[in-house]
Parts: structure tokens; sequence; C-alpha cells
């Protein structure tokens, strides 16, 4: 049995060199291809430059933080927006529509034409959502907010259902045979025993959404992604650098801030409260008492 | 004399999922009654509970329920069906949703049954606490509540009072009493014997794919010829 296994996985990653080969049609490409990168790296890259960090010669800066007038705060500022706009209105969409594609909570008649209809929207990237989106109504933030809130529901709707197909079936018999409506047994059964699940991927999509939002910049859509395209027109890459090193710290940020706010409502155990998070409650907790008893 | 209506009618119903494990069921349930339905375990009790609340088609026949159509109907499952991630008072209140229409008391009239249902079955104190923190008796108890605040016409109750000590089974008796003042009909698949005698009126024996229908004195003679 186990060397039937080892077979499979060996004929697989056969399967996958003899594509591979046949799909390149020179090796020799690979020849200095390091070196090519290291020069990159070397020349144009690095050191990041943090210019991108001080604030702009025009507009005119008049706040008294130059940070919060340069491009790398207000390109991801704008990005953080769009990806918070799109996530909240996509979650809500999902909600209403994975609520009828799941097919423990709807008949099949029912489930069929809205996964069709989740996978519609899903099957187009966010980059064509946002091209279309930007025909549409002309360059902008809202044409990114619009093409990723389309992106958001397609993608979270189906994380939900599959959420939803996977959830004990005990609550649901019980209200059905209570007689609870559909969205009743959506609002009070459903939704509170799968809502760790929709948090983290609520968290999940935010964070893709930011990560995208540098995509869509790259079409007009707004964000950090526009400036991103510029540098890159005109071979700034240490700048390139900069504010892609500023992308992944945002990224950091949201899967700590996603880590925080699941550890409040799972079980103890599932999600462990970070140390530096159970100290912060405790002086937060602390300070409340003092300044009662004051 | 005046015939009551019964709550519940199954007229030749076959149940089962593909093979039928109960044939030919004949029965009726009128109000205030409390039914204790008894078998080995895998001869249909379970199946027979859940094709009376609509879960299970039937094989054949006919189940008709003469309950109102909002929250007649109360089901406390095996697994009890609480939902695990919210607090006693949210599942407590869905039994209350289920029975309670749109009015502008509604609101009112759902936090009084629910204060009524915990403060009846002793878990008053546990409102704000999730379920998923709760002992295997105090989420009897829940579920039991969350019957309680529904005020269902017809109970069905499977294995509700397993798992409880003979002190908790007392008080979860004592807090149904109120339904039954009401007129409520429980049908409930025990194994205990001792709770029958306690509770039940009449006996449901699921046996060579039958169903006898027994008044408590018939069973307890039954029992008597199978010694």
């Amino acid at each position: 049995m186990r060397g039937g296994w080892i077979i499979a996985v060996l004929s697989l990653l056969f399967l996958a060199w003899f594509v591979l080969n046949d799909l390149v049609d020179d090796w020799g490409r690979l020849e200095g291809g390091m070196d090519n990168l290291v020069i990159f790296v070397e020349e144009s890259m690095w050191p990041p430059n943090w210019s991108v960090l001080e604030a702009q010669s025009y507009p005119v800066c008049e706040n008294d933080i130059e940070l919060f007038c340069s491009v790398g705060y207000l390109g991801m500022m704008e990005t953080i927006k769009i990806a918070f706009v799109s996530t909240m209105l996509g979650f809500i969409g999902a909600l209403c529509l994975s609520s009828l594609a799941a097919r423990n909570l709807v008949p099949l008649y029912v489930a069929l034409p809205f996964r069709f209809i989740l996978a519609a929207t899903r099957s187009l990237p966010s980059l064509i959502w946002a091209i279309l989106f930007v025909i549409i109504i002309g360059f902008g933030p809202l044409a990114g907010v619009l093409a990723m809130t389309f992106y958001t529901i397609g993608y979270l709707g189906k994380l939900q259902y599959e959420t939803y197909e996977g959830m004990p079936s005990d609550c649901l018999e019980v209200s059905r045979a209570m007689g609870l409506s559909h969205p009743s047994t959506v609002v009070s059964v459903v939704i509170p025993e799968t809502g760790n699940h929709l948090l983290s991927q609520l968290m999940f999509m935010f964070e893709y959404n930011v990560r995208h939002g540098t995509v869509i910049g790259i079409v007009g859509a707004g964000g950090i992604g526009y400036y991103i395209t510029t540098y890159l027109k005109f071979l700034q890459y240490d700048k390139v650098l900069a504010l892609l090193i500023i992308i992944f710290f945002v990224v950091v940020v949201i899967d700590l801030l996603s880590l925080m706010i699941r550890s409040f409502v799972t079980d103890e155990g599932d999600v462990r409260r970070p140390t530096w998070l159970k100290g912060m409650i405790k002086l937060w907790k602390k300070r409340g008492s003092s300044s009662d008893a004051e | 004399m005046s015939i009551q209506q019964p709550v519940l009618e199954l007229k030749n119903v076959d149940i089962g999922y593909n093979d039928a494990l109960v044939n030919n069921v004949i029965a009726r349930v009128l109000p205030g009654e409390i039914i204790a339905v008894l078998g080995p375990s895998g001869i249909g009790k379970t199946t027979l509970i859940r094709t009376i609340a609509g879960l299970v088609e039937p094989l054949q026949g006919e189940v008709t329920l003469h309950t109102k159509k909002k929250g007649g109907l109360g089901y406390i499952p095996q697994r009890l069906g609480l939902v695990r991630h919210a607090s006693v008072r949210h599942n407590v209140t869905l039994g209350a949703k289920a029975s309670i229409g749109f009015s502008k008391t509604m609101f009112e009239e759902r936090r009084n049954r629910v204060e009524e249902a915990v403060k009846a079955l002793g878990i008053e104190d546990k409102l704000k606490e999730p379920v998923r923190r709760l002992s295997g008796g105090q989420l009897r108890r829940v579920a039991t509540a969350r019957a309680l605040a529904q005020r269902p016409q017809l109970l069905l109750a499977d294995e509700f009072l397993s798992e409880l000590d003979h002190q908790n089974v007392e008080v979860v008796i004592n807090a149904v009493q109120t339904l039954l003042e009401d007129g409520t009909s429980i049908i409930m698949v025990e194994h205990h014997e001792e709770n029958v005698r306690l509770f039940a009126t009449r006996i449901w024996v699921i046996k060579d794919n039958q169903l006898h229908d027994y008044s408590l004195k018939e069973w307890e003679q039954s029992l008597g010829e199978e010694e």
C-alpha cells in the first residue's frame, strides 16, 4: 500500500517534469540567470529608496508630520481604504448569496443558480474587473472598490457556503423542526456557529485585497499600485522595492490583527491569544480598575 | 363526551431510510400525553422521532401534525442541537423566536420567556456563558430551557434525560411540568426504566419491526411476563 503511494507520487512528479520539459524550449536560458538577478538587485533595487516616505513636492504638505504627505503613506492608505470598503461590501454580498448556495440550507434547485452566479463572479480575476470598471466609470478608487467588491463576493461566497455545508447538522435540524424561517436560521444559527471561520475568511480576504490593491492600481484603479506602475515606468526600482517593503509590513500587521481578533471568539486552545496581547489586556484591565478606584 | 383532537396522527407509516425499520405504524397522540419510546439500540427509535419531526420522509403512509404552524413542534435531538459558539441566552431565545410572531411586544415577550425558562432549569447564572464551556448536564438543561421558552404543542426529545444525575432529572422534570400544564405532549426516547416510570403516561415499544402501544400498567405487566 505504502509502495503504491510512493509510485503514484513519483509518477506524478515524472509527469510534471515531462510537461515542463515540453513547455521550455531552451534550458540554456537558465544559464547565467542568477548572475543577472544579482546584478539587477545590486545596481537597480538595493538599497530601497526611502524617499517614498518623504513629503511630495506637490501638492504642498500642510501637515506637521511629513510622512502623512508621502507617496508611500498616501498610496498605502488609499489601498487600505479600497481594500477595507470592498471587503466589507463583498462580505455582506457574499453572506446574502452564500446562504442561498449552501446545499444544507436550501434545496438543490435554489442552490445551483446561486452557485453559478458566485462561480461567474469569481472566474473573472480582480484585474479584469478593474479594467471593466475603469472603462465604465473611469480611473480612480471607486473603480478599484467596485472591482474588488465583485471579486470578493465570488471568492468569499464560495468559502462561506463550503463552511456552512461543513457545519454540524443537529442545530440546523432543530431550527428546521422548530419552524424557524430561512433568514432566522442563517442569522441566529448558521452565522454564530460558523462565526470563527467567517471572521478568519474575512481577515484573509482583507489581506488579499490589500495585496491585490497593488495589482489593480496598475490599471489606474487607485492605491499604491498607481505609484508602483509610475516608478516601474521610470525604472526607479529602488523606490518600487521600498513600496513593496511597506506592503509586506502592512500584510504582517493585518495577520497579527487577525490573530488578535480571532482569539476573542474561539475556544481556548484553538487559537491561542498571543502573550503580548494577554499582557496588553491585563494592563488595560488594571488601568480600568485603578481609574475606577480614583 | 367530547373527543379530544390529537396533536399527532400516524397512519400506516413505514419508517426507515432505504429499508423499513418499523412497519405499519398506526398511532395518535393526545394533548398532555407523555410517551416514552423504548427498544434496543438501532431498532429505529431515533428514526421514528426524526420522521415525526419532518427530517426524514416516511417510506409509506401519512404523518399528520395538528399543531400550529409557527413553533408548534419542539425538538431536542440526541446531540442537543445547540449553537456551540453562542451564549446560553442566545440558544434559549431561539425557542422563543420560533413561536413568538412579529408584534410590538415581541422582544419583551421573548425576554420574559427566556428568563422564566432559565430560572426553572436553574441556569440563570449562566446566561452570558458560551455554550461550549458548559458540562454535559448543563447542556441538557439549556436544550430543555430552549424547548420551555418555545412552549410547543408537541415536544420530541431523544434521550434528553440521559447523562443527568438523579437530582438533575428531577429539576428537568419539574421544569417540564409547566409545559404539561399548558397541554404540551411529549414523545421521548428513553433507556432508563426508572425515568419512564417517573415521567411517562404511555409507552411505545419497538420490537420485531412493529410499534407496540402500551399504557404504563400494560407495559409493567408485559415486563413481568417476559421475566
